[in-house]
């Protein structure tokens, strides 16, 4: 017997209008949920794809003591710093590649940043700053000019990559006067550089350089060890109480003063101790034994070979010091950006479900409106396969509609996410991914046969 | 092809009918190639005894069994396959989509009767032929009448069933319908059960029952 299945009378018995209000809302709900997985799914893997690019390094690590207590408590005592014993014992520790001391300014540094390119024209953004170095074989990169003698007016300055996103999204928008920078930008933005008390001296500086691995403000070692033998100011570490007959003289003297009076006829019957342990004295002629004081380093970077060795984390717990990765804040951001990426999923994932059930209804509605004509033709013999097809094929039609519509709207989006995120310096890539469509793929037949299963339960219900 | 019936009772069914009924709570046994009459009044239950074969009802008591299984153990895909390709069904109100031609209606079926005279020949035997690219809606009842007759008789069957077939078919129109029935029928080498108010229609049967 020979089948004659007539497709185009069975849907003209089956393909009755429609609730077409009830289809509209389910198919926009299902275009707006669907573009926004898509564009959640896209947005997340773009994220971690650019945080993957522009990651710093995870083995580089920076050591300090712990600081405790208020700037009273504090005042009088010694920097925390490391003694060689102590630098020693840390180069040994397993998993340490090497450390390398951060040394500072021990002057007052305010700086003058003009990003009109031209220094007096328009407004300049000024702050009080801080240098460090450290030894240029823990720099990811030396740069060309990274180089200082005493005879150059010039200091090359190195700021993290992270510095230049917080003012291109964070300064930058709130201040109509300051533009946003690309690294070449802000690289030719000429710095005042003033040093030393009452601004003794001005240079002009430049950010040569964007690091991905020291979160600090760098300057080369030769400039900073030259500035500071130039401009540095005694520090409370340089300050002694001065002891005579077994009672504290006068007020705290400076270690200048102190070798000035070595020349007094008692000098050597005196003693001194410091500002931060009075009990702890000693002749004053140490003060002359030990001559410049020796600047030891309160903040170390280390590198170890992977993650920090358990170790060196008991050793570091033990000891009382704090380790930070170097850019932390680049995990919050991520945590932040996948946050924002979940919630877009999440929204559009409920979207989607509600779509689904919206769907589901507005078939069962679909069917209902053709109750008679499909019992009739289950009379006839047609098969609910047949009859179910009918009805999934027009779904399917629909669907494949909302699923396009989906797509071109997403790449439209996308399209204008890019043109933000390039006016933001951020580079990503055009278009979905492979693992987008796939997965947009596997949500269309996830979705189709949800809606398969619906149309086939609600054509069974046709007749017992 | 057997269909036995064993003290089927519809639900519900006032008692009345019941009692008078010769098939209604007895035994009856319909053979392969069997022709049965069934007459009775209104709503005595004739579309329901033919709508229980068709595996339309299943609102009974008693037993009933087709080929020897029992038509409550039988599958939806095993009533599908019974509809499709064993049975075919004049239902009393048609059962025509109104929007489509007559001979739409006539071609909308799962499967064709291979040893049917052609839908041509059918159509011109019962003088439908000026009628058949016209709407059904636009049809009179007689026509639609016969339009419904050729269409079960161009799908295969093993049992034909009629349920008041020629209720609106004038006498001249209702010879040549059973003539074309009979035809089939006896080419298909199947049974047959019509079901008639009471006149006896022009067609030879083996039983007649009363409801």
């Amino acid at each position: 017997m020979k089948p004659i299945l007539n497709h185009s009378l069975l849907k003209s018995c089956l393909e009755i209008a429609g609730p077409r209000r009830e289809l509209t809302i389910a198919s926009l709900g299902c275009l707006f949920g669907t573009t926004l997985l898509l564009l959640a799914l896209q947005f997340f893997q773009d994220v971690t794809t650019y945080l993957e690019q522009n990651e710093g390094p995870k083995n580089y690590f920076t050591l300090n003591k712990k600081v405790e207590g208020g700037a009273l408590v504090n005042l009088g005592k010694k920097a925390v710093h490391f003694s060689p014993e102590e630098l020693e014992t840390i180069r040994n520790l397993e998993g340490v590649k090497r450390i390398g001391g951060f040394m500072r300014n021990q002057f007052p540094v305010t700086v003058y940043i003009w990003p009109t390119g031209k220094v007096g024209m328009g407004s300049a953004a000024k702050a009080d700053l801080f240098f460090e170095s450290i030894p240029d074989e823990f720099l990811d990169f030396i740069p060309a000019s990274w180089k200082w003698d005493e005879n150059s007016s010039f200091v090359p300055i190195m700021v993290p990559k992270f510095y230049l996103d917080l003012w291109n999204f964070g300064l930058a928008p709130s201040r109509v006067e300051y533009p946003t920078l690309s690294q070449e930008a802000a690289s030719g933005m000429p710095i005042e550089v003033f040093i030393g008390k009452n601004r003794r001296a001005t240079l002009d500086g430049r950010f040569v350089a964007f690091s991905k691995r020291i979160n600090s403000v760098l300057v080369p070692e030769s400039f900073l060890t030259w500035a500071n033998q130039k401009f540095g100011q005694p520090n409370t570490g340089d300050f002694f109480f001065l002891w005579k007959n077994d009672s504290i003289d006068g007020p705290p003297r400076s270690r200048k003063e102190l070798m000035g009076m070595s020349q007094e006829s008692a000098f050597d019957t005196w003693e001194i101790s410091p500002l931060g342990n009075p009990a702890n004295r000693a002749p004053a002629l140490s003060v002359l034994k030990t001559g410049d004081k020796i600047i030891h380093p309160s903040r170390i970077i280390l590198e170890v070979l992977d993650s920090p060795s358990t170790a060196l984390l008991t050793f570091i717990k033990e000891s009382g010091y704090e380790l930070n990765r170097e850019f932390p804040e680049q995990d919050l951001i991520k945590k932040a950006l996948r946050g924002l990426s979940l919630g877009m999923g999440g929204i559009g994932a409920l979207l989607s479900l509600l779509s689904i059930a919206t769907f589901s209804t507005s078939y069962r509605l679909v069917i209902a409106q053709a109750t008679e004509h499909a019992r009739n033709l289950l009379l006839l013999g047609f098969s609910r396969g047949q009859i179910s097809q009918i009805f999934f094929y027009r779904f399917l039609r629909l669907f494949s509609w909302v699923l396009t519509g989906s797509f071109i709207l997403g790449h439209a989006s996308k399209y204008f996410l890019l043109g933000q995120a390039t006016k933001m310096n951020i580079t990503l890539p055009s278009g979905f991914s492979p693992e987008s469509i796939i997965l947009l793929g596997a949500y269309g037949v996830l979705f189709s046969i949800i809606n398969k299963r619906v149309i086939e339960r609600s054509v069974h219900d046709l007749i017992g | 092809m057997l269909i036995e019936l064993n003290k089927v009772v519809p639900t519900p069914l006032p008692d009345k009918v019941i009692k008078s009924s010769e098939i209604w709570d007895h035994n009856l046994r319909i053979e392969s190639q069997s022709k049965i009459l069934i007459s009775a009044q209104s709503g005595m239950g004739k579309s329901t005894l033919l709508h229980l074969i068709y595996g339309l009802r299943h609102d009974y008591t008693g037993q009933f069994s087709i080929a020897g299984k029992p038509a409550k153990k039988l599958t939806f895909k095993q009533w599908e396959k019974w509809r499709r390709d064993s049975i075919s069904l004049v239902f009393q109100d048609l059962r025509l989509f109104p929007h489509l031609s007559a001979q739409e209606n006539i071609e909308l079926i799962p499967e064709i009767n291979p040893s049917a005279p052609s839908v041509e020949e059918m159509v011109d035997r019962l003088g439908m032929g000026p009628y058949l690219q016209q709407l059904v809606s636009s049809l009179s009842h007689g026509q639609r009448q016969r339009i419904a007759i050729i269409r079960a008789l161009h799908k295969p069957f093993r049992i034909l069933l009629l349920d008041e077939p020629f209720s609106h078919l004038d006498k001249s129109n209702q010879i040549l319908a059973c003539e074309l029935i009979k035809e089939v029928v006896e080419q298909q080498q199947a049974g047959l059960i019509l079901s008639s108010l009471g006149s006896a229609s022009s067609l030879p049967f083996d039983y007649k029952y009363k409801l």
